[in-house]
């Protein structure tokens, strides 16, 4: 209990100072404008685009994580479904928020409500976020009901959980689609793409509930037995992740071709190539899975976190690993030199406001998620759940 | 050896008189008619040289104009304007890049044609060529369908243009597009932030002003807002001067061009230059495999 408190001081303090830190970036964002950015027009998509698939894996991966309580019913993680859809509703607009602040023309997203191409995956996603979004809230909605003894509710949380299990899904594989379509780009023009983030959300769902069961659920049996539940499936998802990896980069690699390869060698050895080997493999899957692997480690709540948290970076590291080295390959040899300007490099770094903007996203998502856990009286209820 | 004396003597007081009589005829004639006084040419040398041409060609530039002409009396669904780049001829100047950001009046970040320089070979045996790039104006292009909504499209007349007013600013189609054709405005002036003491930059008001008149692409009059606005935060790309071409007139990189290297014109014209060069042996276009059908065409 102690140690939870001071988890959540911490974490208040840190989403707080992360927030303030951010609203400074807005500040430029807004009345400065994409100036001081560092993505341009070669590397046309930079930490903004990730971490919104970042975020948006996180809220479908959440949703899905849900639906084990509400629309399966499975009787080990009653009581989680709660925690995992408010973690659902703060991280979507986050992941909205970050690629709103990505448009050149934000103040028109309106037509793509009402001039659609429905044609292009962007417009079908941004339709599909926004009756995402509409679904969570009707969930919530609902569950407030079935806790007020409402049982006519019930029928409808399944129906909505249905319809938000296969958003969550059409969702995640729709941003596989959204790099994928892009036929020229060869390391993201494959059918895998689609196919592998559903797994990749999943998984994002599956540690951000490690780190909240672990650091704020009341501790209890139950709460061990879906720590231990959780652990395993991060494990599973974790091996089938590497798996992945490997006949991805390994295909290209044996192919052998400047154009097959050019990409993975960027993600090994190039400019990024410590985030990949130190972030993504060591401390986002080697670091798991050997430490999942011991059972003792798996009920360990304090650790159950660390292991969430370190599942999550390594998995925003990958969501970078898969926009920026694509985009710093010249689509014609010779282009990067052929005429200079600002934002005409292949060369990218995050710019301080850039990474302002997603700190304090990141914060403000934080600070939501625990303020409504404190202060909402439905989410209130969690710990009495639990704890029976 | 006398008699050779005597005839030297002759014939030196000979040539005298005749240099006396021919001087004072020529300095009569100049003073009668004022024409110039030009030695006559050794008649073997005149024999060798070739005779002067009967009639000069016409520059292509002029004919590109009359076929341009022609072409804008057709319905606009039935032109098929068409860029073609005689690589041969590239000298690799960059008249045509400068040439289309004064036409367009291009802010920094955004180019509309570079001209992409590759070196082929190693010290000494090294050659150098130059690819211009405009938008290939694909037949089939992979950047209008991904925009959300609508804002890119191929026009009536095969060109792929940008709504300004339209456009969200999502940079999906520069992502889609396979030859680096389009860029992002971020809303740099070339002018701004340049250092304002008295005297230091001659005339930098009136290019400010320059930088923010209207730019007249797609036929509209975008002036160039001080702060958020189209065609700030837009993608941008090379249209064919289709404002030009509506007015009758060639692209600026066509006119611009010093060696003749890029041609232009209606490919539906079965006697226009371009149907005549793309129907060459040697032409190409980038990226072929990709099957997005460029109608710009290279001559190798």
């Amino acid at each position: 209990m102690k140690t939870e408190a001071t988890l959540k001081r911490v974490i208040y303090v840190l989403g707080a100072a992360a927030l303030l830190f951010g609203l400074w970036g807005f500040y430029l964002r807004f009345f400065v404008g994409e100036r001081m950015v560092n993505y341009g027009s070669y590397v046309v998509w930079g930490l903004w685009v990730a971490m919104y698939l970042f975020y948006g894996g996180i809220s479908t991966g959440s949703m899905m994580i849900a639906s084990l309580d509400y629309l399966f019913g499975i009787r080990l993680f009653k009581g989680i479904g709660k925690t995992a859809l408010w973690a659902a509703v703060v991280t979507m607009p986050a992941a909205l928020v970050t690629i709103g602040m990505d448009l050149g023309h934000m103040e028109r997203v309106w037509k793509v409500f009402l001039q659609p191409n429905l044609l292009s995956v962007m417009a079908q996603l941004v339709w599909g976020y926004s009756i995402f979004m509409v679904v969570l809230l009707a969930a919530l909605w609902l569950i407030i009901r079935l806790e007020r003894g409402k049982q006519d509710a019930r029928p409808w949380l399944r129906f909505v959980m249905a319809v938000g299990l296969f958003l969550s899904i059409f969702l995640s594989g729709g941003v596989g689609a959204l790099l994928g379509v892009n036929a020229s780009r060869e390391a993201w023009h494959t059918a895998m793409l689609p196919a592998q983030f559903p797994v990749f959300s999943l998984l994002s769902g599956c540690a951000l509930m490690l780190v909240l069961l672990g650091w704020f659920a009341p501790a209890d049996e139950k709460r061990n037995s879906q720590l231990r539940a959780l652990s395993i499936g991060l494990l599973i998802l974790l091996l089938i992740k590497t798996y992945y990896l490997w006949v991805d980069y390994s295909q290209a690699l044996y192919a052998g071709t400047p154009v097959a390869t050019e990409a993975v060698e960027q993600v090994l050895f190039g400019r990024w190539g410590w985030a990949f080997w130190l972030l993504q493999l060591g401390l986002g899957m080697v670091f798991p899975i050997a430490f999942l692997l011991y059972k003792r480690f798996q009920q360990n709540p304090l650790w159950s976190g660390v292991v969430g948290v370190a599942v999550l970076v390594g998995i925003a590291v990958a969501r970078a690993n898969i926009i920026f080295p694509m985009l710093s390959i010249p689509e014609l040899e010779g282009l990067a030199t052929a005429f200079t300007g600002p934002h005409l490099t292949f060369d990218y770094y995050p710019s301080l406001m850039e990474w302002s903007v997603t700190l304090g996203v990141t914060g403000g998502a934080a600070l939501a998620w625990l303020l409504g856990m404190d202060y909402l009286p439905f989410l209130k209820t969690q710990s009495k759940e639990v704890a029976q | 050896m006398a008699d050779d004396q005597q005839a030297t003597r002759i014939s030196r007081r000979n040539f005298i008189k005749i240099m006396g009589v021919a001087g004072a005829a020529l300095a009569s004639r100049r003073l009668l008619n004022g024409r110039p006084v030009r030695a006559d040419r050794p008649a073997a040398a005149t024999a060798e040289l070739p005779p002067p041409p009967a009639k000069t060609e016409a520059d292509v530039l002029l004919r590109m104009q009359e076929e341009l002409a022609r072409a804008l009396k057709k319905p606009p669904a039935e032109r098929r304007w068409v860029m073609v780049i005689d690589l041969r001829k590239c000298v690799g100047c960059h008249a045509c890049t400068i040439a289309c950001v004064a036409e367009n009046k291009l802010p920094p970040s955004v180019v509309y044609r570079p001209v992409i320089e590759k070196e082929i070979g190693t010290y000494p045996n090294v050659s150098r060529l130059f690819v211009p790039r405009p938008c290939m104006q694909c037949e089939k292009p992979p950047c209008t369908p991904v925009c959300p909504v609508n804002a890119t499209y191929t026009n009536e007349e095969g060109v792929v243009v940008v709504d300004y007013e339209q456009c969200i600013g999502c940079r999906a189609c520069i992502t889609a597009c396979p030859y680096g054709a389009r860029t992002s405005d971020f809303g740099y002036t070339y002018t701004e932030d340049t250092p304002v003491a008295d005297g230091l930059i001659v005339g930098r008001e009136k290019a400010d002003d320059y930088e923010r008149a209207s730019n007249f692409e797609y036929g509209k009059g975008y002036d160039r807002p001080r702060s958020h606005g189209s065609p700030i935060g837009n993608a941008r790309k090379c249209h064919f001067c289709l404002h030009r071409l509506h007015e009758g007139l060639l692209p600026a990189c066509v006119t611009t061009c010093i060696g003749r290297a890029t041609l232009f014109g209606d490919a539906n014209d079965p006697d226009s230059l371009v149907a005549e060069m793309i129907s060459k042996p040697n032409v190409m276009v980038l990226k072929e495999e990709l099957g997005t059908k460029p109608r710009v065409y290279y001559l190798v």
